[in-house]
């Protein structure tokens, strides 16, 4: 034992790693959590209460910032004046593309969850009996009913705000009060209700609508929708504001930002990982540090670069890989399909405030009698609003004319997007680029993935099915909308670590415990066995607090 | 000729500004500056990317696009600046480029249809100048939607997507064209315009939507 020996070692600060530390700490374990990039405080925000006039250029990024972050800026909304330091350096951090991968990141305490679009969806017991039921990918070890409880658990502390609907394909959960609907949003449910018998709900949204007693440092939403920049009122949920408050409190968190883990010790005698191998970001120093047990959670491919970085003898192709399904089955949300209209006949009405969601229309395809040409389903997010003064830009508005233009709200428009879920496909994968290194001398990762025929037949009702439904609705100028994208611009990555029963086709088992070596968890998005249609991060959140229970009652039980 | 007309204008106007220990106002370095410099169009401010002489054009355009009326208009807020400053940091290249010809290209109108430059119009053939090409150009830009790009937008068109960007960001714009709250507390979904605030436009960031 010596100065660098913990209980337990949690590596990563984002949704996974916040919940790691906090569930750890809480049931008392010493727990040493790596954090990669540069420390954040909650609170330490610096543009979060920036005025537009303040900040340079518009808020747009520089040539200078597009050099730097050119890979990060491919989401059009990132790199901005607002929100660039957020987001990974390209040319410290790069990676390989086989084919094009949009991989979006960012390096510092709380990781992604300060950035996260807060989209809070439980999956449903259709999702988890569907590898099973369609026999791609392998079957999920758990069921709803495993998960179910743990959900309750991370949505009772973290404050979710949506509307109770009582569908079996979009389980409820616990709700804070819902935000409200448009008036275009509320037209649009009830004629999808009407004429499909389909759900328009309001979007299901980890931003506090009522005061959490056990989070007293936090506040309830304000309606500013500049969650991207952090939240000084501590309203929607990250690390920061949440879980890493609550772990500190227990006294038992050591935090250590600046640690690059990039290997997992593992000893053959007791077959056993004892530690990890960092590097220090600032120093370069190599230092290491020992746990009982390790939480790897450090996103899909930050933990799935650790695994494959760390080969030995006993794991020759990568840390716990005996399946070779490490690295394998990269899915991601496949988006940017879907329709858009303009909507006549409210002009006398607006709204007050910018309201941090959008509307949700939940997955009604492969349902009950529904059959497609293809398996899964697809789930769409959409907002009306009333357009401002950027839509004056391609019409013949000028002078005093296109000022008091700009002064009037501008037509209603209605736009939805889908988010459809995407295979499990074996040949979808990221492996270790040898060839290359990052600025701290690590090789990277190279992406080798692309959407196939299951979700391009997907797509073609993604489209079909918006414009249906606006048209359906009576709104004017349905344009439909089908952008080519690769894979990863969801910001949904995960599967290359699975979940499985079998340790010949997966990587971890029903507790997020590697097969082979039972005392090292995986619980961020690589666990995932499949991917659903709706956002995962809180499932990644419902799978570590249930993972972490898991690992105190098997130390208890000596069995770690 | 005295010397001094041979002196970068840029240069004067900075020398200038340095020795009044920076308290003169722009207008009275313009006044300071009559006597020795020749009667070129420029601006009270120092360009960074464009020309002075281009930067009077670009600032007449921008105050065409949004005028001073009831409120501030463009050159109020600081627009033709804000351009040049954008024209310089945030634009790749081709695009500066693409930007110094159309507007080369924007001068040599006025010469066949009036006989003079620019910036000696009337400010009605000012606005009609600018007219014609916006409209041109717009329905074109209708016409061509695969085209339609930031990109590969025109002259005029990038003229008035600055214009408007940092005309309706600015604090003016915002709060006294449009209408703004930093913290709105609450989201009421569906209210009558008129209890929408004062029932303007909400100024949000969009200018990412350009």
């Amino acid at each position: 034992m010596n100065d660098n020996t913990y209980d337990a070692i949690v590596v990563g600060t984002g949704v996974s790693g916040g919940w790691a530390a906090k569930e750890l700490t809480e049931k008392g374990l010493k727990t040493l959590v790596l954090e990669r990039g540069r420390d954040v405080r909650h609170g330490e925000y610096p543009t979060a209460t920036t005025d537009p006039w303040q900040f340079e250029y518009g808020g747009r990024p520089t040539q200078q910032d597009l050099e730097r972050q050119g890979v990060q800026a491919r989401t059009g909304y990132t790199i901005t004046q607002a929100s660039k330091h957020w987001f990974v350096d390209d040319i410290d951090n790069p990676y390989t593309e086989i084919k094009r991968f949009d991989w979006m990141r960012g390096y510092h305490v709380g990781g992604r969850s300060l950035m996260w679009a807060r989209q809070s969806y439980r999956l449903s017991q259709i999702d988890l009996e569907a590898n099973a039921k369609d026999g791609h990918g392998v079957d999920w070890p758990i069921r709803y009913e495993d998960l179910a409880p743990w959900y309750d658990h991370v949505e009772s502390f973290i404050g979710v705000s949506g509307q109770a609907e009582g569908l079996l394909q979009l389980p409820d959960g616990k709700f804070q009060r819902p935000m409200e609907m448009s008036c275009v949003e509320t037209h649009l449910r009830q004629v999808l209700e009407e004429k499909f018998g389909r759900c328009l709900t309001i979007g299901r949204v980890a931003n506090m609508t009522e005061l959490l007693p056990h989070s007293p440092q936090r506040g309830t939403c304000q309606n500013r929708n500049q969650c991207i920049r952090g939240c000084p009122y501590g309203a929607y949920f990250s690390s920061n504001s949440s879980t890493l408050p609550a772990a500190e409190k227990t006294g038992n968190m050591t935090l250590r930002p600046n640690s690059i883990v990039h290997e997992v010790i593992f000893d053959e005698k007791s077959n056993r990982a004892t530690g990890v191998r960092v590097i220090d970001a600032q120093t370069n120093q190599q230092l290491e540090f020992f746990g009982k047990i390790i939480f790897l959670c450090a996103s899909t491919f930050g933990s799935t670069f650790i695994m494959m970085n760390s080969a030995s003898g006993r794991f020759p192709n990568g840390f716990g890989n005996d399946s070779g399904e490490l690295g394998c089955n990269i899915m991601d949300h496949h988006l940017a399909a879907g329709a858009s209209a303009d909507v006549e006949g409210f002009e006398d009405r607006y709204y007050h405030g910018r309201r941090p969601t959008g509307i949700y229309i939940p997955r009604f395809r492969n349902i009950g009698k529904d059959s497609r040409d293809y398996v899964r389903g697809f789930g769409y997010q959409g907002r009306a609003t009333r357009l401002g003064w950027t839509d004056l830009l391609k019409e013949e508005a000028l002078g005093a004319e296109l000022k008091s233009r700009a002064a009037q709200p501008g037509a209603w428009h209605m736009s939805i997007g889908a988010f459809g879920e995407m295979l499990p496909y074996h040949q979808n994968r990221v492996t270790l680029d040898r060839t290359r290194r990052d600025k701290w001398g690590l090789p990277v990762l190279a992406f080798d993935a692309e959407l196939q025929d299951n979700e391009y037949r997907m797509r073609k009702d993604m489209v079909s099915d918006a414009v249906e439904m606006l048209e359906a609705a009576g709104y004017k100028n349905v344009q439909a909308r089908d952008e080519k994208i690769g894979v990863g611009l969801g910001i949904h990555e995960m599967g290359t670590a699975r979940m499985g029963k079998d340790p010949k086709s997966s990587v971890l088992n029903a507790w997020n415990q590697v097969h082979a070596c039972k005392n090292v968890f995986v619980t961020d998005g690589s666990c995932m066995a499949s991917s659903g249609c709706v956002n995962p991060s809180l499932t990644y959140m419902a799978l570590t607090a249930r993972a972490a229970n898991h690992a105190v009652e098997e130390l208890k039980r000596l069995n770690l | 000729m005295n010397p001094h007309s041979t002196m970068d204008r840029r240069e004067l106007l900075k020398r200038v500004a340095f020795l009044m220990g920076g308290a003169i106002s722009g207008p009275a370095v313009l006044g300071v500056l009559q006597g020795c410099s020749a009667k070129k169009p420029s601006v009270e401010w120092t360009p960074a990317f464009l020309t002075a002489a281009q930067a009077a054009v670009v600032a007449e355009i921008a105050e065409i696009i949004i005028p001073r009326t009831d409120t501030p208009g463009a050159k109020d807020v600081g627009v033709p600046q804000f351009i040049d400053t954008m024209l310089k940091v945030t634009y790749p290249k081709k695009d500066q480029d693409r930007y110094l010809t159309g507007l080369t290209q924007f001068e040599e109108r006025a010469q066949p249809a009036h006989g003079k430059p620019f910036m000696e119009l009337e400010p009605a053939q000012q606005r009609e100048l600018v007219r014609e090409l916006h409209d041109a150009e717009i329905r074109a830009a209708g016409e061509n939607e695969l085209d339609d790009s930031r990109e590969n937008r025109p002259f005029i068109l990038m003229t008035k997507e600055l214009t408007m960007l940092g005309f309706f960001t600015s604090e003016v714009g915002a709060t006294q064209v449009l209408q703004y709250l930093a913290v709105p507390g609450t989201f009421r979904g569906c209210l009558p315009l008129s209890e929408a605030g004062n029932g303007k436009t909400w100024a949000t960031e969009m200018s990412q939507a350009f």
